[in-house]
């Protein structure tokens, strides 16, 4: 029976190959589909690689008006500790740490200086890229981010001043600057804390408390993301105070709240696409598919009509036609399929290959634009190879629905063929 | 010697023209028997009812002791398998299989192996004289050696009766005559019953009996 079957699709190849490029293009379309939809919502994970979180939070705060000393990061308000334990609180949450980050305009130069627990999350994936040096083992020494100390000429072991502080060189930090919370100088948080608590120009603007931050790091896992962002957002809007706007727009005294899905709809309109949506092209794709299949396998009956008469005559019981009929059409499936996941294969590489800008929205990583010859320089943009991979579990489901359409195309075929006489074939003869 | 073939009071319709109506007539095991008639008397719905392709509207059809009228399309496919032989006028082969393949078509559905099967149509091939075209295909055969082809996959089963329609209808006379005397020898050598529906009166004088049908009745059977 195989060999009669591969005889057949042999003889009506140009039919049968349409089929086979079908399910093809179609197996192509769904698992590239399906895969740069992955690869995006991926994406928009990566930039919180570098903060051990998927939860960012800021609140949005004044202008000062005399730019000198220390200030929050231009516009951030103050969070209070208050909130960041309710916040690690909330059933779902694995970790949260959490950072103050500073502008310092000494007389010399400008500094941006984040305080770190370096005991939290946050801080030991900073001590993670030290690469001279060690983490800072007292109130009196910090970290300095690599291509500023080059800049600098900051050595390990020098003594630098900040604000009228001084600081002795720890270790040496490689954090690039497009990272979330990208600093010059990582101090200890209460020492940070304290800095910004003396700082006149910045309490003339914002209420500071010594054990206030400014950014919050959560780290959630994946499946209650969602619950966890609605339930902060619930407990951070009983706490607003909103009035008037910050340069960028935003109501002086609300929240950001960052996750991966707010990524997500800035990296590409056209593939941030839904798992339900990916689901319903497919679906449509498939449908496609199936009529053309079907199509085409109504018209190989009504060709070969009078064969099937012959072989009812023979001695063939349907059942033994159906499974003849079945095997031509899951060996064009299965053709077609093995041909779409090839070329799904080459697809995939092809856009391993490609890379995808994810903008970091410009409080994420603040640097003073005015500071700057060219102000879009302030603008964060990390640059990353698509994370698209083949999941196995794709081309798992894309093979039984498949193998559904071919089924669906063996059952209309066979209801076809069992309604055939055999004695029709004489008659037309 | 017994019957082979009893028909009972045997009428069919087809749309409102009755093509068969209430005959009755046996056919004894190993007979060479004729069907005449003019177009559209009735001789060709009348085999496909002998072969159990079709179904009586009345009437019984007693074919090797079974009684084909009261048997399901699934049964009857087995019963042509094992027990029936039909030979078209056209041939009929699959254009997509060779000799050898066409031949043992009807092996097809068993669960035999490719060797045992094309060693019994072998045995068939040699026997209607087709062992040097084996290995090609129906295009690439004459007219006469079709038809041997489709003689040897009507016996590859060793049936007991073998249908034949108009068998030398597509055929030259000095073709067909080798055809029918191929058909004879089968049915003296091996004992099958042929019952063969003909224009011809030089073939139908050739055999054993001859039933006459017109409208549907038998008109005639010496």
């Amino acid at each position: 029976m195989f060999r009669y079957a591969i005889k057949e699709l042999l003889k009506r190849s140009k039919l049968y190959l349409l089929n086979v490029i079908t399910i093809g293009l179609v197996t192509l379309m769904v698992i590239t589909l399906n895969s740069l939809a992955s690869a995006y919502r991926e994406a928009a994970r990566l930039p919180f690689q570098d903060i051990q979180g998927n939860i960012i939070i800021q609140r949005n705060g004044n202008v000062p008006e005399n730019i000198s000393g220390v200030l929050l990061s231009c516009s951030l308000a103050p969070i209070p500790q208050e909130l960041v334990s309710k916040i690690k609180g909330i059933d779902g949450v694995k970790d949260s740490s959490a950072a103050l980050t500073l502008w310092v305009f000494d007389p010399d130069n400008f500094k941006r200086v984040s305080g770190v627990n370096f005991q939290d999350s946050f801080g030991r994936e900073l001590a993670a890229k030290i690469t001279d040096g060690s983490v800072p083992a007292g109130d009196d020494q910090i970290l300095v981010e690599k291509t500023y100390a080059q800049k600098n000429s900051v050595e390990l072991g020098k003594e630098i001043t900040i604000s009228g502080h001084h600081f002795k060189v720890a270790g040496i930090v490689r954090a690039t600057g497009n990272e979330i919370m990208a600093s010059d100088v990582y101090v200890n948080l209460q020492t940070a804390q304290e800095m910004a608590y003396q700082s006149q120009n910045l309490q003339k603007v914002e209420t500071f408390n010594d054990t206030d931050v400014n950014i919050i790091f959560v780290n959630v896992g994946q499946t209650a993301l969602e619950a966890v962002t609605r339930n902060i957002e619930g407990i951070v809007s009983n706490t607003t105070n909103n009035t008037g706007k910050t340069p960028l727009g935003q109501t002086i005294g609300s929240y950001n709240i960052y996750t991966p899905t707010s990524f997500e709809n800035q990296i590409s309109s056209l593939f941030h696409l839904s798992d339900r949506l990916t689901w319903f092209i497919s679906l449509i794709l498939f449908i496609g598919a199936a009529i053309i299949v079907a199509r085409n396998a109504l018209r190989t009956i009504l060709e070969r009509r009078r064969e099937f008469g012959i072989l009812k005559t023979v001695g063939f019981q349907n059942t033994d036609i159906q499974h003849e009929m079945s095997l031509e059409i899951f060996i064009q499936v299965l053709a077609g399929f093995l041909l779409g996941l090839a070329a799904s294969v080459i697809a995939i590489v092809v856009l391993s290959r490609t890379t995808v800008s994810i903008a970091i929205p410009w409080e994420l990583t603040a640097y003073p634009h005015f500071l700057l010859a060219n102000p879009n320089e302030a603008n964060v943009t990390q640059t990353h190879l698509l994370p698209i991979k083949l999941e196995p579990l794709q081309v798992f489901a894309s093979f039984i629905i498949i193998v559904a359409v071919g089924l669906a195309t063996s059952f209309f075929s066979i209801w076809r063929i069992n309604k055939l006489r055999p004695m029709e074939v004489m008659r037309h003869e | 010697m017994s019957n082979i073939v009893a028909v009972k009071q045997l009428t069919k319709t087809l749309g409102n023209i009755k093509v068969i109506d209430n005959i009755s007539f046996n056919i004894k095991d190993g007979e060479f028997l004729a069907i005449q008639g003019p177009s559209g008397s009735g001789k060709t719905t009348l085999l496909g009812l002998l072969a159990g392709l079709e179904k009586a509207d009345e009437g019984n059809i007693v074919v090797v002791d079974k009684d084909l009228t009261s048997m399901t399309e699934d049964e009857l496919a087995i019963f042509r398998r094992y027990n029936i032989g039909f030979v078209f006028q056209s041939f009929n082969l699959i254009p997509t299989l060779d000799v050898i393949e066409n031949i043992a078509l009807p092996l097809f559905p068993e669960h035999i192996s490719r060797k045992d099967m094309f060693e019994r149509a072998g045995k068939v091939a040699k026997a209607v004289g087709l062992m040097e075209r084996l290995d090609h295909y129906p295009n690439e055969l004459s007219g006469g050696e079709q038809q041997r082809v489709a003689i040897a996959r009507s016996l590859i089963n060793d049936p007991k009766v073998v249908f034949a329609d108009e068998p030398t209808g597509n055929l030259d006379s000095k073709t067909g005559q080798v055809v029918i005397e191929l058909l004879r020898k089968l049915n003296s050598e091996r004992r099958q019953t042929v019952v063969l529906v003909t224009h011809d009166d030089k073939i139908a004088n050739a055999s054993d009996r001859i039933i006459k049908l017109l409208d549907g009745r038998i008109a005639n059977e010496n």
